[in-house]
């Protein structure tokens, strides 16, 4: 098998299993250096943009000599820009059928191509495309310019590759941490009999809260339980053993590398820990936002500079292994008077007397950040999965607004030519619309569908792939914060917007105004 | 009352004569060519160029006034040859039932089918199961002497993984239709297969691209042989289509707007 087969399995395929089966029987089958750079690819470590999209554009648009909107309007209806040019520019007739490895030749033609000057390349690049069918020319133009995705996680292809050697998955991605050189020797590599450190490294199967309801909180007995801010970070295992440090997310996400100041601060921690807590954005003494966190996971490199402009922190709030010994089995309040000793940040717990203490916590939670508050009976053990009657999250309710659709966009990939992007807008003082928040989902597949018709009937004008259209349809969002903005004309910028329902019951004129964002702005501690 | 015209053979409707052309659709489809003793209009409705066994191929017509279909009038849609789905189709079937699933191929009753099935039966003996949809259908296109491969309908059949190809409209996907055949494999034959993500958006894991409309170079192609000094696009990707004959083509060409609704209808 080589690496065109293999995409074809897993772009036919929607079963997790089927792609996972398909995965395993290449790294099985295939040439060890194809398999190398396939995982390289696959799992997001191929970061070198030998070919920049706009170059690829470029290079469509003079093949389109006058007409660059025609090739507009084929992206638009595409979606994808390497499908695009692989679309126009493959040979249509070509059917790959070699099971020959390619994906090293390729990496040749890339770097023969990169070495080129702009111009050339921008004018040869149609006719080697004309060399390949399409789905080569796709996974040809997707590997040179970057952002390569098929729908299988990283996770996915660490679980395949452990199958297909019969190795464990966490072990398999802790050897495969830090550079990644692809090269026949890889799986080898990977073989290595396993030491006792790096099954330590491993995290443990995180306890998991339940969703709990009011009245299920005044049927509590508020002694037995402590009470915890909910936190709006990254949820994590934060491991010392004797060689190494790390830091897990939930899914077995080895996300150390991510956080280098989190680790340089575990330095201090006792060995043979384990901490469970949470990422968060910001100081100890000031809290950022999450988004600010997603800067963090999405970069490739961590530099210095996006180290002082979005620091994180660790806050503990369970205490899983000390010197090596596990205490999951004790109850959460030995737990707790353990962790007290460490000197790590923690999370503030609260041993509330009665259940107006609950309340009162809860009530202040969003002015200190938080996203709700934590129920966790004092005698529970710490044990993987949603377990019932352990921990419980009692969350606030989103803030939300009706606003008016006034522009759609095409979504990508699964939504391509489908108007799926909404801008959504409030009245302001002048009555003018002005936009608030763009949303892209919580509709359902039906109701898109009849929303993309109604968006094509109903547009004013066109702006490129974007649509202005009458002011009609009315839309409920919910969003977790608010804040202020010199971005936007609206003056605002909201926190993680997604349409709750569509309002068909009401019509524009009952949507809400920027006052109404304004009373909600004050209400909360804008972070 | 009905009354059937052959292809070819004019008759005179009120002040203008009409005859019927072949539009290579569909058994039966016609394009329709009407003079006034003045002007040529012709009026396409859907059709195609290329080969299709169950219908006679498309004839370009010499008109004053073209009103032409638009469906897929962009460059991206350009139909790949029979000979190539048809491979590819017969190695995703075979490759299925060794994997001890039942194939399921989704495509219009009326044309789509019967196209599938007369391919399949110029290249083997191969057969196929139907949906009652398609074999009423079917029987109408043997009574004109259309040869089909081997079929028979799906619900008089054992149950069970099936070594036939199944063909069902699109609308059986996640019916009961499909439970005595478990488990099946799905696949779509429509030209919006030419793009993934509507593909992936569907559902399904396989789209064969077979449309029965004119691909973006045919469409051009039968506009340059009509020679007609005035274009009217009709059906879906008209602006694009319109805006590309006037800038590039020099083409005099506007959208005509119809009854049926939406301009794109970016599903079936």
């Amino acid at each position: 098998m080589n690496f065109v087969q293999l995409f074809q399995i897993l772009d036919t395929s929607q079963s997790t299993n089927a792609k996972r089966n398909g995965l395993v029987a290449f790294i099985q089958t295939a040439d060890p250096l194809e398999s190398a750079l396939a995982v390289e690819a696959l799992t997001g470590r191929r970061d070198r943009k030998q070919l920049k999209p706009s170059l690829l554009k470029q290079a469509a648009y003079q093949a389109f000599t006058d007409e660059s909107w025609l090739f507009d309007e084929c992206y638009a209806a595409v979606g994808d820009l390497s499908e695009t040019l692989a679309i126009l520019f493959a040979n249509q007739d070509a059917v790959s059928q070699t099971n020959q490895p390619i994906l090293d030749q390729w990496r040749q033609r890339q770097h023969a191509l990169s070495q080129q000057k702009p111009e050339v390349l921008i004018s040869e690049l149609p006719s080697l495309l004309n060399t390949l069918s399409r789905d080569e020319a796709f996974l040809f133009l997707k590997l040179s310019s970057g952002g390569f995705r098929v729908g299988v996680s990283k996770g996915l292809v660490h679980e395949a590759i452990a199958r297909a050697i019969d190795m464990d998955r966490a072990v398999i991605e802790e050897r495969l941490m830090g550079d990644f050189s692809p090269d026949p020797d890889w799986l080898d590599r990977l073989k290595a009999p396993v030491t006792q450190d790096e099954l330590n490294a491993k995290p443990l199967p995180f306890l998991l809260a339940n969703p709990m309801s009011e009245s299920e909180i005044s049927a509590l007995n508020p002694t037995d339980v402590l009470v915890e801010y909910k936190w709006d970070g990254i949820r994590a295992q934060l491991i010392k053993t004797h060689e190494t440090i790390r830091l897990w997310s939930r899914g077995d996400q080895d996300i150390t590398e991510q956080f280098p100041d989190i680790v340089e601060v575990a330095t201090t921690l006792p060995s043979q820990i384990i901490l469970d807590g949470e990422i968060l954005a910001g100081t100890t003494e000031h809290l950022q936002t999450f988004n600010n966190l997603q800067t963090r996971l999405n970069r490739k490199r961590i530099t210095q500079t996006l180290l002082k402009t979005h620091p994180a922190f660790f806050k503990a709030y369970d205490l899983l292994r000390l010197d090596g010994e596990d205490l999951r089995g004790h109850p959460l309040i030995a737990r707790k008077a353990a962790l007290s000793k460490i000197a790590v940040s923690q999370s503030l717990t609260i041993d509330p007397m009665c259940s107006e203490t609950i309340h009162a916590m809860r009530q202040e939670a969003r002015g200190k950040g938080a996203e709700g508050v934590m129920i966790k009976g004092k005698q529970s053990c710490y044990v993987g999965g949603r377990k019932a009657g352990h921990w419980w999250k009692w969350k606030l309710d989103p803030m939300t607004a009706d606003c008016v659709l006034i522009y759609a966009q095409a979504g990508h990939g699964r939504r391509a030519s489908l108007h799926s992007d909404y801008t959504l807008a409030c009245w302001n003082q002048d009555n003018e619309l002005v936009p608030v928040a763009k949303a892209y989902s919580g509709l359902t597949d039906a109701e898109l569908k009849d929303m993309d018709q109604w968006i094509r009937k109903h547009t004013l004008q066109k702006f490129g792939p974007v649509r202005q259209v009458e002011a009609f349809q009315v839309f409920e969002i919910g969003f977790e914060g608010i804040a202020r903005s010199t971005r936007h004309k609206s003056g605002i910028a909201l926190r993680f917007p997604r349409i709750l329902r569509w309002r068909q019951d009401v019509g524009p004129k009952d949507a809400d105004h920027l006052t109404h964002f304004e009373a909600l702005m004050s209400d909360s501690h804008a972070v | 009352m009905i009354d059937a015209h052959p292809y070819g053979e004019p008759f005179v409707l009120g002040d203008v004569q009409i005859s019927f052309h072949p539009a290579g659709h569909v058994l039966g489809s016609a394009q329709i060519r009407i003079d006034d003793g003045d002007a040529v209009w012709v009026i396409t409705g859907d059709y195609k160029r290329d080969p299709d066994p169950t219908c006679q191929r498309f004839e370009p017509i010499h008109c004053d006034v073209l009103i032409t279909e638009a469906t897929f009038a962009l460059p991206i849609y350009r139909w790949p040859s029979m000979d190539q789905v048809m491979e590819h189709m017969f190695r995703w079937w075979d490759h299925h039932i060794r994997n001890q699933r039942t194939p399921v191929l989704l495509c219009y009753s009326l044309g789509k089918a019967q196209r599938i099935m007369a391919e399949i039966r110029q290249r083997s003996d191969r057969s196929v199961q139907v949906h009652g949809a398609v074999a009423n259908l079917n029987l109408e296109y043997e009574k004109q002497g259309v040869a089909l491969c081997p079929w028979q309908r799906a619900s008089e059949s054992d149950k069970g993984v099936s070594t036939d190809l199944i063909i069902a409209p699109p609308q059986v996907a996640g019916s009961s239709f499909l439970k005595r055949f478990h488990p099946t494999e799905l696949a779509m034959a429509s030209g919006w297969m030419q793009v993934r993500g509507v593909r992936r958006r569907s559902a399904i894991n396989h789209g064969f691209v077979v449309s029965d409309h004119a691909d973006w170079q045919s469409l051009i192609q039968t506009i340059q042989q009509s020679e007609a000094r005035q274009i009217y696009a009709t059906h879906g990707e008209t602006r694009v289509l319109t805006r590309y004959l006037n800038d590039h083509m020099g083409v005099a060409a506007d959208r005509l707007e119809t009854a049926f609704g939406i301009e794109q209808g970016a599903d079936q």
